[in-house]
């Protein structure tokens, strides 16, 4: 188990340092400077050029990687934090400790200050909506995989593609229209302040963003678990079961759904990758301040820092998910565990 | 008018109201030109026989409800130094803090706002600005001369970034060789002011500008969006707590999620009639903005496109917004372009368009047409010239005259956002079809587009409202202004300008602007199809809003009904 554990480890950090070299390397070649993008589109050529300096934009890729990599172990300080450069960043935290991602040139702010608070509010969203996601598409899927080619099986199926073919802005434009407009029960964006928010309680402005996740995700998932059901209900130790006069309760619940979850556990685990990294058009639907917007906005301003930090999280999460689903494969089948 | 304001008064001034008695210059110049020169606005009011519409204002102001809180729906990114500042966005969160010397009203016509009042000589070299006296920072201390004079010059700096440098060049700010050369070994310029006297303080009130060519238009370039009076102690650096002389005080700030302000209770000027006062950031997505106002969880917007407006008309608390701006996309030509080179292709694109077709499909009909020449009605100095419709013949001729019989092809950069811009580049390129200009579209991200805005041989740029054509003029199309994005260079042209520049005489001037505006029909780099309705809604709760052209908010003028 412990070298197990020590490859998994080297992998991340293996994955991690490949991922983050390669979004240094795109943006080395994305059109347009961080100096520029700061400044406008008005100041002139001089200006982006005294800028650029001071923000060490024109130092060679190997360098500026070199350099990130440094700060984020702690091992030099921040060059952006130097006062001298008339920059004014500052970290409350210092310019060189362990787990420093530097400074955000589109927020003005450490990252660390801007990073994990969108990334919380993204969480709770995230959570929401797996926790209604895995019951809801496990009960889709062992329904129709119960009986294929039934009428239920066909009636969920039409549910299931329906709901998985409409695109997040398209459904979350169509309950807006429902549930803001002709029948105004629910605040149409989720600015997470009751203040901001029009006196409507944080709860409240939960309830469209989570809906339209929920409706993109589950049909899908349900699919996946519909064909591991199908599946394991022809084998010969399910028809066996049911010959011995279990109740087809027992059936499913004491042998068929532990088999059939195998398959989907993956997937569902990795919905939790696409909740945390891919909800940014329901996001931008809802104005909900979380990491996808951020992660959006840090990409269309050229922020290397709050692009780089972002990158390791959704590595992390994809990585440590994945290290999850190994061992939830080892609990739900014992050959696995043997080898 | 007191006696010392009248023994300062202007020398041309008498003039003007002579002029505007005999019926030779309208009310409009008599205005403009009136206050530029030093008069107040509501003595020009009254000369002009003009109802004075500070009365009205004064009336209002006073019926007005006290306390509340107001949300407004805003884009709020970064926010650096207010110097810096470079949209209107970002110019908007500064504003509720910190102030202007002068202020354009919606009528386009200046004011002075932390000034008393200015002065200026016959030769329009010298200004003498007179600073309010009961104006205080947040911190109690009092505005003073320097104050204003470290502003003034520190964006003039161009290690600061400012774009207001841009609009003090040619009369207090000169270029120089630094005696460096760049990577391609052109020698490195750089600007400074012209003289060390070119801004001096003379008491603790008064500033003087001494500059080096006459020029009008100060009081309009002390009123841009980045001409901010800061507190030098912040040394340029702004954020929550910040201090300044203007209605509020910035509570919070997050990129991304808004700025929240609570009302001062010493304010010098009008209001505040709110208590607290917020921006939301709705982000990019404008259906986000439909929905916010839907469930009434912003008061209003600052902009709300033509579409978003369409959609919002129906419910019952919101009431619609709009003014007609000097705000218009110009798609423009590199002149140093093998093909766009020739003027005649250049003409030939001119009458290659239908410009109510493109409001109608682009903007929804929020318009009026342009005339290429990108001074708008209004502007004060617009002279107006015989209208040209679409002629597909004379196109073609033209261009078979240039050489291309056929017609030719050529790719055209835009923003996706806002998408007014793309559309109106897909409903150009579809009539360019007409005379055999075949037109690639190729859209960019804002960020990457600014980046090659003034290099692309053909290519749509927004401009933003100003109150004055010459502004915009000699930004865009003076040989080597820092935003020529064209590459246009006529000495005529600049020789025109700088004769409008320093032009008091109204009919005079409008003499010479209808040469440079039929210079710019004739010659200029662009195809200007409209100028843009701006518009923008508000709850009906919401009380004292008028919309400003240059989408400028002042919520110290607001209030909310409960």
């Amino acid at each position: 188990m412990a070298s197990f554990l020590a490859k998994r480890l080297t992998l991340m950090i293996v994955t991690m340092l490949c991922a983050s070299f390669v979004v240094f390397a795109v943006s080395e070649f994305a059109p347009g400077s961080v100096a520029r993008r700061t400044l406008g589109p008005y100041a002139t050529q001089q200006q982006v050029d005294l800028l650029s300096e001071r923000m060490h934009a024109n130092d060679p890729l190997p360098l500026r990687y070199e350099h990130w990599l440094g700060v984020l172990v702690g091992a030099i300080p921040d060059p952006l934090e130097n006062p001298a450069n008339g920059l004014n960043f500052t970290d409350p935290r210092g310019a060189q400790y362990f787990g420093n991602f530097g400074y955000s040139t589109l927020y003005k702010l450490p990252v660390n200050d801007v990073m994990w608070t969108r990334l919380g509010h993204t969480a709770v969203l995230a959570g929401i909506a797996f926790a209604l996601i895995v019951p809801l598409s496990m009960l889709f899927g062992i329904l129709s995989g119960l009986k294929e080619g039934g009428v239920l099986d066909r009636s969920l199926s039409v549910i299931c593609i329906t709901f998985t073919s409409i695109p997040e802005f398209a459904s979350g434009v169509f309950l807006v229209t429902l549930f803001v407009i002709l029948w105004p029960i629910f605040p149409g964006t989720s600015p997470l302040d009751t203040n901001g928010g029009g006196g409507w309680s944080i709860a409240s402005q939960m309830v469209l963003p989570v809906a339209v996740l929920v409706l993109y995700d589950f049909g899908y998932v349900a699919r996946m678990i519909r064909v591991s059901m199908i599946g394991v209900m022809e084998k010969p130790y399910i028809r066996t079961a049911i010959l011995k006069g279990l109740s087809p309760r027992q059936v499913i619940l004491g042998h068929a759904l532990r088999n059939a979850m195998i398959a989907p556990f993956t997937v569902l685990l990795l919905q939790l990758n696409f909740l945390i990294s891919g909800v940014v058009v329901t996001e931008m639907v809802f104005a909900y301040p979380g990491f996808g917007r951020m992660l959006l906005d840090a990409s269309m301003f050229g922020d290397i820092a709050t692009l780089e930090a972002a990158t390791l999280v959704t590595v992390f999460v994809a990585v440590v998910t994945q290290f999850l689903g190994d061992l939830g494969y080892m609990l739900l089948n014992p050959r696995i565990r043997v080898r | 008018m007191s006696k010392d304001s009248q023994s300062s008064e202007h020398p041309h001034i008498p003039v003007l109201v002579e002029e505007l008695k005999t019926g030779a210059i309208s009310r409009r110049h008599f205005l403009r030109t009136a206050t530029l020169l030093g008069l107040s606005a509501v003595a020009a009011y009254t000369l002009s026989g003009v109802a004075n519409p500070f009365i009205d204002e004064a009336e209002a102001a006073d019926a007005l409800p006290k306390g509340g809180h107001l949300r407004i729906g805003m884009r709020c990114m970064e926010i650096k130094s207010p110097h810096q500042a470079d949209f209107a966005e970002r110019s908007n969160v500064i504003r509720q803090v910190c102030e202007f010397l002068t202020f354009t009203g919606n009528d386009n016509i200046t004011r002075p706002y932390l000034l008393e009042r200015w002065e200026v000589s016959d030769d329009l070299k010298t200004w003498t600005l007179h600073i309010r006296k009961n104006v205080k920072w947040h911190s109690g201390r009092p505005l003073t001369a320097d104050d204003v004079v470290w502003n003034l010059k520190r964006v003039c700096d161009p290690a600061v970034g400012s774009s207001t440098l841009g609009l003090f060049t040619g009369y207090l700010v000169q270029e120089y060789d630094t005696g460096e050369k760049d990577a391609s070994g052109k020698p490195k310029k750089s600007s400074r002011l012209w003289s060390d006297k070119a801004i001096e303080k003379v008491d603790d009130s008064t500033v003087r500008l001494n500059a080096f060519a006459p020029q009008i238009a100060v009081p309009e370039h002390l009123f841009h969006y980045a001409m901010f009076i800061i507190d030098p102690a912040e040394k340029g650096v702004f954020g929550p707590g910040s201090n300044g002389t203007g209605p509020f005080e910035l509570t919070e700030f997050t990129v991304g999620k808004g700025a929240k302000y609570k009302a001062r209770k010493d304010y010098w000027g009008t209001g505040p009639y709110l208590d607290t006062f917020e921006f939301i950031d709705l982000g990019d997505n404008p259906g986000a903005s439909i929905s916010a106002m839907a469930s009434k969880q912003v008061d209003g917007l600052s902009e709300a496109d033509a579409v978003q407006v369409n959609a919002m008309k129906r419910l019952p608390h919101v009431q619609p917004y709009g003014v007609l701006t000097s705000q218009t996309g110009v798609a423009r030509m590199r002149v140093d372009h093998k093909i766009l080179g020739d003027k005649r292709v250049r003409q030939a694109m001119r009458l290659a368009i239908d410009r109510q077709k493109i409001i109608t499909t682009s903007l929804l009909g929020a318009g009026i047409p342009a005339e290429d020449h990108h001074v708008a009605p209004v502007h004060p100095e617009y002279a107006a010239l015989p209208k040209y419709g679409r002629d597909i013949v004379k196109a073609k001729k033209l261009l078979a005259e240039a050489g291309y019989p056929n017609g030719f092809e050529i790719d055209m950069v835009t923003r996706p956002d806002p998408i007014w811009e793309l559309n109106t580049v897909q409903a150009l390129a579809e009539q360019f079809k007409d005379i055999g200009v075949k037109v690639n579209i190729k859209p960019l991200p804002s960020a990457q587009y600014w980046e090659v805005w003034t290099k692309v041989p053909f290519s749509l740029t927004g401009w933003g409202h100003r109150p004055l054509g010459i502004m915009t003029l000699a930004l865009a199309y003076r040989s080597n202004a820092a935003w020529n994005e064209s590459g246009y260079s006529n000495p005529e042209f600049d020789a025109l300008l700088d004769q409008a520049d320093g032009i008091l005489d109204p009919k005079k001037r409008s003499i010479v602007m209808a040469k440079i505006e039929a210079l710019m029909q004739d010659d200029g780099p662009l195809v200007q199809p409209f100028w843009r309705t701006f518009s923008t809604v508000m709850d009906k709760k919401v009380k004292g809003f008028s919309v400003h052209p240059s989408q400028y908010i002042f919520a110290n003028q607001y209030a909310v009904t409960a």
